[in-house]
């Protein structure tokens, strides 16, 4: 009788995965208490317009350093299914590799126009769109010189509050030994934004990302909220 | 249409990743630890019995985890979730809402909630329980359903059953006494990996 499931990686060089991952695989779970693992997040956004622009801190400001990039793309289940008035939160470094964040103590330069934080809302198709500075990689494990190739962080909240990912750039030099990247395989195809032109358009390019939420958890999202 | 056939049309999923140190702790702003206050300034309380849970979130070296990114989900004190299907349900509290998210600077975390319930209707089975998703740096998300010592129904709970016998004490919310407002008051630790390493659950292959 199979009682476990999926035993997690750890992903290599990465001594924060080493300390918290979970030697144990991973209990099933059986059906009976299946539908208890699917929270059901409440919607309380209450979004600021501007919030999807993270070029600028408010409309008529100027433009942070860098890159100013698009990225769109469609939330959908796993059958397609497109998953709706759903909240996407991003967040991303500065063209220098810094965030604003409190705790991250790099000295890299900060941009006073940038906070690297902003919001969305999938709309009646599972579409999303915001803009952004292209991030700079930074390092991540100094003793080693390992760094974290660019990246821009994504939550997807609403319905279920199922996925926390990240979107990488095609060609980073650092991709390859990110310890993540290396777990997801084949798979990392999965989490770089495609890119494409946006001519005569005020940002750099425009990178597609379509997102699938795997598993059991998404079935909520089949409830049209009014 | 065979069973293989539907799994071949289905999309492959985008990987998860990991929360990085630094989700942004203003996110979490409208996000509440308290779950008996629907909002902030309103008098009508939930149903059921008022508790505080003081827990936190270790690490393979016993350190605590600092920057994780905590969900909480709960039924009312009826067994009632709040989910859509539920919605028109006699037993919903309009009072609680049961999902409360927070990110711990350090690892440790207070929740403070109502006692879940047991609806005998829906799911007779299911022991009073809390369940716990952690986003952190270095992993994926991972899961897990904490419960209540000294539950009579822990027993027949169809989870805790399916758990071997020597592990279920590591899910158990542990009874600490009361606070000076005379709210009875429960601690939890999660080990997220080692000898000691809290149960997690699979719910991609389950
Ligand atoms: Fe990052």
């Amino acid at each position: 009788m199979t009682q476990y499931g999926r035993t997690i990686e750890i992903g290599p060089t990465d001594n924060t995965s080493n300390e918290r991952t979970p030697r144990h695989p991973l209990h099933l779970i059986p059906d009976s208490a299946r539908a208890s693992f699917a929270p059901y997040a409440p919607y309380n956004y209450g979004i600021n317009p501007g919030e999807a622009d993270m070029t600028r801190l408010a409309a008529g400001r100027p433009r942070a350093d860098g890159d100013p990039i698009k990225v769109t793309g469609t939330i959908t289940d796993q059958f397609g299914r497109p998953i709706r008035n759903s909240l996407v939160e991003i967040w991303n470094a500065n063209k220098h590799g810094r965030y604003t964040h409190i705790e991250d103590q790099s000295g890299l330069p900060l941009d006073p126009n940038f906070l690297g934080i902003g919001r969305t809302i999938s709309d009646e198709n599972g579409n999303y769109e915001f803009w952004s500075i292209r991030p700079g990689e930074y390092l991540a494990r100094p003793d080693i010189g390992r760094w974290r190739p660019k990246h821009i962080h994504m939550s997807i909240r609403g319905g279920s509050s199922r996925l926390i990912t990240q979107m990488y750039f095609n060609g980073d030099p650092h991709n390859d030994a990110d310890p993540m990247r290396i777990l997801m395989g084949d798979n990392f195809d999965k989490n770089i934004g495609k890119e494409y032109d946006t001519p005569g358009k005020e940002f750099d390019c425009g990178y597609q990302f379509d997102i699938v939420i795997g598993g059991k958890n998404p079935t909520f999202f089949e409830n049209d909220i009014a | 249409m065979t069973h293989s056939n539907i799994k071949s049309n289905l999309l492959t999923p985008t990987n998860e990743d990991t929360l990085g140190p630094y989700y942004p702790i203003s996110l979490c702003d409208n996000d509440s630890m308290d779950l008996t206050k629907i909002r902030s300034g309103i008098i009508n309380e939930p149903k059921g019995e008022k508790i505080i849970i003081n827990g936190c979130v270790k690490d393979i070296n016993g350190e605590l985890a600092n920057g994780c990114l905590l969900e909480f989900w709960q039924t009312n004190s009826d067994g009632i979730y709040r989910t859509p299907d539920n919605e028109t349900h006699p037993d919903l509290d309009p009072w609680f809402i049961g999902y409360a998210r927070n990110r711990t600077p350090d690892g440790n975390f207070t929740l403070t909630t109502i006692k879940p319930g047991i609806n005998e209707e829906l799911n007779a089975k299911r022991a009073p329980n809390i369940t716990l998703t952690i986003f952190s740096d270095g992993i994926m998300r991972v899961v897990t359903q904490l419960f209540f010592e000294d539950e009579s129904s822990n027993e027949n709970d169809p989870l805790l059953r399916s758990v071997p016998e020597e592990l279920r004490s590591r899910l158990m919310i542990k009874n600490d006494g009361q606070n000076e407002e005379g709210i009875k008051t429960y601690k939890i630790e999660i080990i997220m990996a080692g000898e000691k390493e809290t149960p997690f659950f699979d719910d991609f292959a389950s």
